[in-house]
């Protein structure tokens, strides 16, 4: 068996480029594919060290993690479309309603 | 042999991630997400989770990502960035902090010895997905419930979101 | 509580009951006056059967006394409210009801058509009671409840007409009664802190005490030889101190030097309402406080110096003042100054039964006089200057005949009420007393008395018509019988206390301690001399001004001597010029620096720095945060990961 680090460190990387991707990409498209990135840098996190301290909770937690993700997928995406058809665009710059 | 997998895998994984943050393309972006998705599922087979590596693949490589292709195309907003970037500080900043997080973990990696101890037990298939089932059914069965009721709950929200109002 | 003390309680609850009905429930013109003059004559009702009844008290003890309930109850100091019915206030009670009555039943006709009737009968049902409460309090703390109720009722009456501009002589009705309140105020502090060195040093307020020899005044004997270390100033006795501080709320609220300015002001107010001040209530107190604590005087020679001094001094120059006043009630309140320092000069030579007398048949002349001369204001359709009088007696024959004996009454000629009182005040002087200063000033002060009353009855009645567009009429209405009453006790009014008789002082003795002094014949022809000389001055200022000088009045135009005295004149009319002193050394220096607070102060460091400015920073630091809520996704996100990647460096380094 490999060392728990490497896996670790891989999570840690590919979590670390999914943070660029949302601070840097300007699609909403794009940043929402950097989010899955994350959460999928954390699943292996966790499957880690499940597979360390071989306990099944952390794996259950992942696969809730899993299906959560979906959910919110369906729903960001779904929130997507309506924003488009609104603004005709989905560049996460032009949406500033929030603004104080 | 694990070790080289791993190098592949994890290489494969870094390359689509890297990709798919370069890509001007978002259909391609999503593709070499496909690629990590799955290089990550590989992962999870060597460490010995076989019902996490399906569920990534069904759930992710097969609903998840062909609903991102969905949208892309259905909006046609492959290439909806312009090329000025309106907040000029935003990227390098980013970076740096990116650099910096990095930094934090490779120094917790090597100043942490612990992360390199001994595996506990030894049995080599202990998440066998009947393991996870029972786990599921018993243990986990209330969050279970709850999990399908968000999964519902969602299914109403996109729908109610995408009503025509007259 | 006895029988008795209920009916004492009577006495200021009607008037009490009066004010309430017209402040709340009453509208209309007629029901407000009628309650109002009602209350006071049931409270002078009332006052006469208590008075006889105190009359069969045996007289070591003369009093009745009405504890109501306890007032405040601070550590061992016990103020109760409580009513003390002794003979002093006897005749107090009898003088305030009594005139007020006349002087309400009279204001029915005058205030006929005023704008707000009720609000006018109100206060002054509200002004009787508070004078009722002061003489009639056990204690000082009541008292001075009494003390502040006249100076707020004189304030709100005198500011009647508030919404007009000016009155006649060009007096501010808002301003003046404003000045009688401060001028008041400045006396109240003084009256305010002897009652502050009363409670340290005797623990109590209480006059007499329950049962009538454990007050403080009681106690004052014991406590004269105390002296008070003033530092820088030196030293001072406990008691003289006291009545030091006394003569300050008396120079208030009697009107006397140097705090008389407020009273010729104070006939901004309507005319009965100056006859209420003047006569009856309000000025009156202050001589009412001296005889009330004559032992503190008795016990402080000092002060009574000084009490007797001021009112000299306070007798002459209002003298002088009214001898140069064109407008009719103008000279009246100058000669109420004027005669009020002879009260206090009275009381200050220890002649208190004199000073009382003296206040008694005052407050019937000078309200016959203030009432008569309201009625020509009233016949002259709110006409005061005398320069476009004159004739008036073929116009106003009734009128006429009353004011001339309250004139005659008020210059002291024989056989009138102001007569024996003033005779009494100058016999004690000169042979109690045997101060020559101060008897030659209240003798000049009471020549210049029958010379300015001999003048307004010339400029007023005598002659013809010099303003031909007035035309004067005398239409009395309930104003007729008020004047009648007063003329007939004007004239009748020194029985009371005739040599030989003297049940004044008899009556007042059990308070005042006071034996009927033995009339020699040397007094007699004292106070003939007084008298001849007296009425030949009061004949000539007549003569002078219903002969000669007479053409030469001419409205707006100065007095005839004028031309002779000059700037002295001048100075006369100006009251001596006190007023202008004190607009350039307190108004004008307080108002500009309040200008400078409103206008400068204010803008500036109120508003600009503590309001707009705080405000104004609120609003920068809002700003600069938000800025921050710039609506933008993706620098949300950049700060979160900031924020995590401090946080996480912190524990991976720190931990």
């Amino acid at each position: 068996m490999l060392p728990t680090i490497f896996y670790i460190g891989l999570s840690a990387l590919l979590f670390v480029i999914g943070v660029c991707g949302v601070l840097m990409r300007r699609s909403a498209l794009m940043v929402f594919m950097s989010v899955e990135l994350m959460l999928n840098s954390a699943n292996l996190a966790l499957v880690t060290f499940a597979n360390q301290w071989k306990s099944l909770d952390a794996q259950v937690m992942v696969f809730f993690v899993i299906t959560i993700a979906a959910a919110e997928v369906a729903v960001g995406l779904a929130l997507l479309v309506m924003i488009f058809m609104r603004k005709q665009t989905t560049n996460i710059d032009s949406m500033t309603t929030l603004k104080g | 042999m694990e070790l080289v997998i791993f190098s592949i895998t994890a290489l494969i994984a870094v390359i689509g991630a890297v990709a798919m943050l370069t890509s001007r393309n978002a259909v391609h972006s999503a593709l070499f997400l496909l690629m990590n998705f799955g290089a990550i599922a590989v992962l999870y087979l060597l460490l010995q989770a076989p019902f996490l590596f399906a569920v990534q693949l069904i759930v992710y490589a097969g609903a998840i990502i062909v609903l991102f292709l969905f949208v892309v195309m259905l909006l046609g907003a492959e290439r909806d960035e312009d090329e000025t970037n309106p907040i000029r500080w935003q990227t390098p900043t980013a970076l740096v902090m990116a650099i910096l997080l990095i930094a934090e973990v490779v120094y917790v990696l090597i100043s942490n010895p612990q992360t390199t101890v001994a595996r506990v037990g030894n049995a080599n298939v202990f998440a066998a997905p009947t393991d996870i089932a029972r786990a599921l059914f018993t243990t986990y069965l209330l969050p279970f419930e709850i999990a399908s009721f968000v999964l519902l709950t969602a299914l109403i929200g996109v729908v109610v979101l995408h009503q025509r109002r007259s | 509580m006895t029988q008795l003390a209920w009916l004492l309680v009577l006495i200021p609850a009607f008037p009490l009951a009066g004010f309430l009905l017209n402040a709340f429930f009453l509208r209309g013109e007629r029901a407000t006056g009628i309650v109002a003059s009602l209350s006071i004559v049931a409270s002078f009702v009332t006052t006469l059967v208590a008075v006889t009844n105190l009359a069969a008290t045996p007289e070591e003890a003369r009093y009745i006394s009405a504890h109501l309930w306890d007032w405040l109850a601070i550590g061992k100091v016990n103020v109760s409210v409580g009513l003390w019915f002794d003979p002093l206030t006897a005749v107090m009670t009898l003088l305030i009801t009594g005139v007020g009555a006349l002087i309400h039943i009279y204001s029915i006709s005058y205030m006929h058509g005023d704008s707000r009737p009720h609000r006018y009968f109100a206060y002054l049902n509200l002004f009787v009671f508070a004078m009722l409460i002061l003489v009639m309090s056990d204690n000082l703390f009541l008292l001075f409840l009494g003390w502040e109720g006249v100076g707020l009722c004189s304030f709100l009456l005198i500011g009647h007409y508030f919404e007009r501009d000016s009155v006649a002589p060009g007096i501010v009705p808002s301003e003046a009664s404003a000045k009688a309140f401060v001028a008041n105020r400045v006396g109240d502090a003084g009256l305010l802190l002897a009652m502050m060195a009363i409670v340290s040093n005797f623990g109590t307020l209480s006059f007499f005490g329950a049962d009538g020899n454990s007050g403080f005044i009681s106690r004052l004997t014991d406590a004269s030889f105390i002296t008070v270390d003033l530092g820088l100033f030196g030293s001072i006795g406990l008691v003289s101190g006291i009545a030091m501080l006394m003569i300050l709320g008396v120079a208030g609220k009697s009107a006397q030097l140097p705090l008389y300015t407020w009273l010729p002001d104070a006939m901004a107010g309507p005319t009965p309402v100056s006859a209420l001040i003047h006569a009856a209530t309000m000025v009156t107190a202050g001589v009412y406080l001296i005889v009330r604590m004559h032992v503190a005087f008795d016990l402080a020679p000092d002060a009574a110096g000084v009490v007797t001094v001021i009112g000299a001094a306070t007798a002459l120059i209002g003298a002088t003042a009214a001898i140069t006043q064109f407008d009719i009630k103008r000279v009246l309140a100058y000669s109420t100054i004027s005669q009020l320092g002879f009260m206090v000069a009275a009381a200050g030579m220890g002649a208190y039964t004199a000073a009382i007398f003296h206040l008694l048949t005052h407050g019937l002349f000078k309200a016959l006089l203030f009432l008569g001369s309201g009625a020509i204001i009233h016949g002259m359709h709110d006409i005061q200057d005398m320069r476009r009088m004159g004739g008036l007696r073929t116009h106003m024959p009734t009128v006429y005949r009353v004011y001339l004996i309250g004139a005659l009454a008020l210059a002291g000629i024989f056989p009138l009420a102001g007569f024996w009182s003033k005779d009494e005040i100058l016999v004690h002087a000169w042979y109690g007393a045997q101060n020559v200063n101060v008897t030659v000033m209240l003798i000049f002060a009471s020549w210049l008395t029958a010379f300015y009353m001999g003048r307004q009855m010339a400029l007023t009645f005598a002659g013809s018509t010099r303003d031909h567009d007035v035309h004067p009429h005398e239409q009395l209405g309930t104003m007729k019988w008020p004047l009648y009453i007063l003329a007939v006790a004007s004239a009748l009014g020194g029985i009371i206390n005739l040599p030989g008789i003297h049940w004044l002082t008899d009556w007042l003795s059990p308070v005042l301690h006071h034996e009927a002094e033995l009339f020699t014949w040397s007094m007699g022809i004292f106070a003939a001399i007084v008298v001849i000389s007296a009425g030949a001055i009061g004949y000539l200022g007549y003569r002078l001004y219903s002969g000669e000088l007479l053409t030469q009045i001419k409205a707006g135009e100065e007095d005839p001597a004028h031309y002779y005295l000059g700037d002295i004149w001048k100075g006369f009319e100006m009251g001596w010029g006190l007023d202008y002193v004190y607009q350039r050394l307190l108004v004008r220096p307080y108002r500009t620096f309040s200008q400078f607070l409103s206008d400068v102060f204010d803008r500036q460091a109120i508003d600009g720095i503590l309001v707009e400015g705080s405000a104004g920073l609120v609003g920068k630091v809002s700003q600069a945060a938000s800025r921050a809520q710039n609506g933008n996704v993706r620098t949300y996100a950049l700060v979160f990961l900031i924020g995590v990647v401090i946080i996480v460096g912190y524990v991976v380094i720190g931990a």
